[in-house]
């Protein structure tokens, strides 16, 4: 009897311990390109090193099937522990209930981080900012010169922007003043927003009961986007804008930090600058977005989940991912005073329009209600070319959306 | 109808055909071109005939693309399936030919039935149904639901019929058992109906987008024309390595194509004149 | 395994196991889901009657995806089938070559409409091949690209649908072609009539069945468009059909099954009906002849 309860002890706690010794969580993230993979590999081995207890099972998503992905792992219980959303993913999933809302003990150094609102859903937050990325306006400097501006020239609001894209647009046959996107899901109104947001425009009225889409601040944001597109717009996908730009055929572009990266490692010779987005009298508002460390609610793992998430977010780590990946800017404030970051002006922009950008609302249906923007654009520019009427189609279509 | 056709008239002939003929090809022909083209270079008219020629698009998307993967995909993919249906549309052809109780004539009416429904109205369940059965994105999902095609049967059954049954009740006699007279007796005699079968579902397999795209979510397992649409998706890709792409999934059809041409019409016209 | 009636059933079985889990099956599932709320990111769902159906009548991108899918319809295969027909003639005859120029015209049939949608992006595109052809004629393309307007988008995409499935029909048309016999024009050319009184009297009453075969097949296949679509568009400019409505309402962002069902089903009704049109009137003017 005395040997079989110490085998039983023996067992259970070999069996206890083999259970203490290891857990193994998973993470989903969208970061395969071979210059970045690296970094997120080394990350997670010092974060196995420092945390001998828990090991990182990585998984890559593309951004062609990651949301299916996501969708058909929560859907079939075979959630990860953490994954990587796009801001505006966080509300569709929150509201079903599928994401962890955060601990009181995860927040406590919220203030370090910007983006928290693109995160919260109905009051409570789901995920934890990571990496944001906005939109700032470049200009090829020798275009402007060309155009007759002095060397340090930068459009001061929105009337010298559309006068300097006019007048550089009419500087040759193959030179344009702006690259206006043709119709690219999820990116055109990306390129429109900012403009809407510029011109005082909201998508909702403040008690957020009203969509108000069509409004005339919003048709008059929408006029000067045409006007741009319809007199200089060199009309191309994103790939075809940016290389037009490099190859110095187009003024001013609307884009956000890979281009730099697009730079340095194409090696491309161009002068440019990097602006705020000119507003009517003083700098305007751009587009905000980002990607976030959600934890799923199923996850069986949540307090190593949640080391794990802290840990990739910390501002160090930020800092070393952004400077590798090249295309991103960090979500930390302390990350953000790290010296490669205040070295490079461009960066600097996008830091401070990161301060002065709008994001979309933190809506369920959010990526429908995108879609109706873009058709708007899309038929004010290649369609019926009726501004109001397409705005006020879209409004409509997003008012039903949130009825449902 | 043969009638002796004046010079003129047969000129005119010749050159009608030639312009359609030429219509026709040319879509083809452009992309064989372009996919030999260099990336730096243009892909403009005038570049056509004296544009570069290199193979270095297709060694891009075969090594490290994954347009490899998805080549061997196809090929797998498409040899089960059509081995599958040829083994299933034999089986049922030939029980739907000999024996001819209701609960056949019940499945032949079925087959009719089946024939007609779009395909359409089974995409949603069959995602849930591979979910639920834990086969989404898998090669089950790719394989199981076209093991047994009704055209193919069809095919068999009509073949079968045509063939007098005293082969068969020779060997029952000589104490054959059944599945000895299936495959040594009347399989061999079927080899024309089958040649016309497998070509037919191996094609439509081979180019099948919409089911394929459905049920799988991974790069590994996913095949050619399915591949090639999310290539074309792509920010970074040109049209010299989508070009490419493309003519991977043509080769093998032309070839088959030249190989097979009688049986690939035959397959085409054989449901069609029966109605 | 020796008696007849063990062996037809296990040759019957995987017809059977085939018909009843991926055909019967998934049509009764899909019946009954159009009838539910039920998604793919919810756990529980509920019954709610005829609402999905309702919502589609209201739903002014279902309503356009159907417009499309009409003009789709209605606007191919006519011209396929003359096409194909004037195809067929043009090389029933023997002459030499013949084979070459057969094969030629069917080739477009059996590449994939994805490698197909692909060439057709670039030659419809500003600047493309089809592009010049059209200002060699005096027209003016569209400023963007045959693909990114709404006047041209769809009928670009029917276009190259002809183009490419006239060769498959041909064949067909071939076929029957062939199964006239040849003394019926003889004793016509006897009776004094002329080629063309030949063709209406002879050829054309006795393709009407080939002809009917062709029209079914090519309808419920045009019905169903959708791989070009999404290729080429993703439903933009006004080319979305009512297959990629089902597509991207059951199976992209938000996986609302349930809706996509119903939508499915209405298609379904839609085919259905138009096939059994077409083959009542069709027939009956057979008789009439």
């Amino acid at each position: 009897m005395n040997r079989r309860c110490l085998l039983a002890a023996l067992l259970c706690w070999l069996f206890g311990a083999g259970v203490q010794a290891s857990e193994t969580i998973e993470w989903w993230q969208f970061w395969t390109d071979p210059g970045v993979k690296p970094t997120i590999q080394a990350m997670v081995e010092e974060f196995e090193e420092a945390n001998p207890d828990i090991k990182v099972k990585l998984t890559d998503l593309t951004w062609a099937n990651g949301h299916e992905k996501i969708v058909i792992a929560f859907a079939s219980g075979k959630a990860p522990d953490v994954l990587e959303l796009g801001s505006d993913w966080i509300a569709q999933f929150a509201v079903h209930g599928h994401l962890a809302e955060l601990t009181a003990d995860a927040l406590k150094d919220s203030a370090d981080f910007r983006g928290w609102s693109m995160a919260t859903y109905q009051g409570k937050v789901y995920a934890h900012p990571w990496i944001l990325g906005t939109r700032v306006l470049f200009s090829n400097r020798d275009l402007l010169t060309k155009a007759g501006y002095e060397k340090d020239f930068i459009p001061a609001d929105q009337q010298q922007f559309k006068e300097a894209a006019f007048k550089i647009g009419n500087l040759g046959r193959d030179i344009y003043g702006w690259g206006s996107n043709t119709a690219e899901k999820h990116r055109l109104y990306k390129k429109f927003l900012p403009f809407f947001w510029t011109a005082g425009a909201q998508l909702f009225t403040d008690d957020n009961k009203y969509c108000v889409l069509s409004s005339k601040k919003a048709a008059d944001a929408l006029r000067l986007y045409k006007e741009l597109h319809d007199s200089c717009g060199y009309v191309a996908t994103q790939r075809g804008i940016e290389d037009a730009f490099l190859d110095g055929r187009i003024g001013f572009i609307l884009s956000g930090d890979w281009l730099l990266k697009r730079i340095e490692l194409e090696k491309r010779d161009i002068n440019l600058v990097s602006t705020l987005m000119p507003g009517p009298r003083f700098p305007g508002r751009s587009f905000l977005g980002g990607e976030f460390l959600a934890l799923a609610e199923a996850s069986t793992h949540k307090a190593a989940a949640a080391k794990l998430i802290e840990f990739i977010t910390s501002p160090d780590n930020q800092a070393r991912f952004c400077k590798a990946a090249r295309s991103a800017n960090p979500s930390s404030r302390a990350a953000q005073e790290d010296e490669y970051f205040r070295s490079n002006i461009h960066l600097q922009t996008f830091i401070k329009q990161i301060a002065m950008a709008k994001h979309p609302p933190v809506d369920p249906n959010w990526v429908e209600m995108e879609t109706a923007i873009e058709e708007a654009v899309e038929d004010a520019l290649f369609g019926s070319g009726l501004v109001a009427e397409s705005l006020m189609k879209a409004r409509i279509k997003i008012d039903k959306l949130r009825r449902q | 109808m043969v009638k002796p056709e004046g010079k003129l008239r047969s000129g005119i002939r010749y050159l009608a055909l030639a312009l359609i003929l030429l219509v026709m090809v040319f879509p083809l022909l452009w992309m064989f071109r372009v996919s030999l083209m260099d990336v730096g270079s243009s892909i403009g008219m005038g570049r056509l005939l004296s544009g570069s020629v290199t193979f270095r698009n297709y060694v891009d998307l075969l090594g490290a693309g994954n347009l490899g993967r998805a080549l061997l995909n196809s090929v797998l993919v498409g040899a089960s399936v059509t081995l599958g249906n040829i083994l299933f549309c034999f089986m049922t052809g030939y029980t739907l030919a000999r024996f001819r109780h209701i609960a056949n004539r019940l499945l032949f009416v079925s087959v009719i039935v089946v024939l007609m429904i779009p395909a359409h109205i089974v995409i949603i369940p069959f995602y849930v149904l591979m979910l639920k059965a834990g086969l989404y994105d898998t090669y089950w999902a790719l394989i199981l639901p076209f093991l047994v095609n009704p055209i193919g049967i069809f095919l068999v059954k009509q073949y079968v019929e045509s063939i007098p049954p005293s082969m068969e009740e020779a060997a029952r006699m000589d104490g054959a058992g059944e599945l000895r007279i299936l495959l040594a007796v009347v399989m061999p005699l079927c080899r024309p109906a089958l040649a016309v079968l497998a070509i037919q579902v191996f094609f439509t397999n081979w180019n099948s987008f919409l089911f394929p795209y459905i049920l799988t979510t991974s790069d590994e397992l996913r095949t050619l024309p399915v591949a090639l649409a999310l290539l074309q998706g792509h920010q970074a890709v040109d049209w010299q390595h989508l070009m490419a792409g493309s003519s991977i999934a043509v080769i093998p059809v032309l070839i088959l194509f030249i190989v097979m041409q009688r049986q690939i019409v035959s397959g085409v016209t054989a449901g069609a004149i029966k109605q | 395994m020796n008696s007849p009636k063990s062996t037809a059933l296990v040759l019957a079985l995987p017809w059977g196991a085939t018909l009843i889990l991926f055909w019967l099956f998934p049509l009764v599932y899909s019946f009954v889901m159009g009838f539910t709320d039920y998604r793919l990111l919810v756990a529980d769902y509920q019954w709610v009657g005829w609402s999905n159906y309702r919502e589609l009548l209201l739903d002014p991108d279902f309503r356009a995806a159907l417009k499309n899918t009409f003009v789709f319809v209605v606007g191919t295969i006519p011209v396929t089938t003359v096409v194909a027909l004037g195809l067929a003639l043009l090389v029933s005859q023997g002459f030499k070559g013949r084979g070459i120029f057969r094969a030629g015209f069917f080739l477009p049939s059996v590449t994939s409409m994805v490698v197909i949608a692909l060439i057709f992006t670039n030659l419809y595109q500003r600047g493309g091949y089809v592009a010049m052809l059209a200002e060699l004629v005096g027209l003016s393309p569209p400023e963007y690209g045959f693909l990114y307007d709404r006047g041209t988008a769809l009928y670009s995409i029917m276009a190259m649908d002809v183009w490419m499935s006239v060769g498959y029909y041909m064949l067909i048309f071939l076929a029957g072609l062939k199964a006239i016999p040849d003394e019926l024009y003889e004793a016509a050319e006897i009776a004094g009539a002329g080629k063309l009184r030949q063709f209406g009297a002879i050829t054309l009453p006795l393709l009407r069945p080939v002809a009917l075969f062709i029209v079914v097949i090519n309808s419920i296949k045009s019905f169903q468009v959708f791989v070009e679509i999404f290729v080429m568009t993703k439903g933009k400019f006004d080319t979305a059909t009512a297959v990629y409505f089902i597509y991207s309402e059951g199976l992209a962002t938000h996986f609302r099954f349930g809706y996509a069902s119903a939508a499915a089903y209405v298609l379904f009704v839609i085919i259905a009906v138009f096939s059994v049109v077409q083959f009542a009137l069709l027939r009956r003017r057979e008789a009439l002849w």
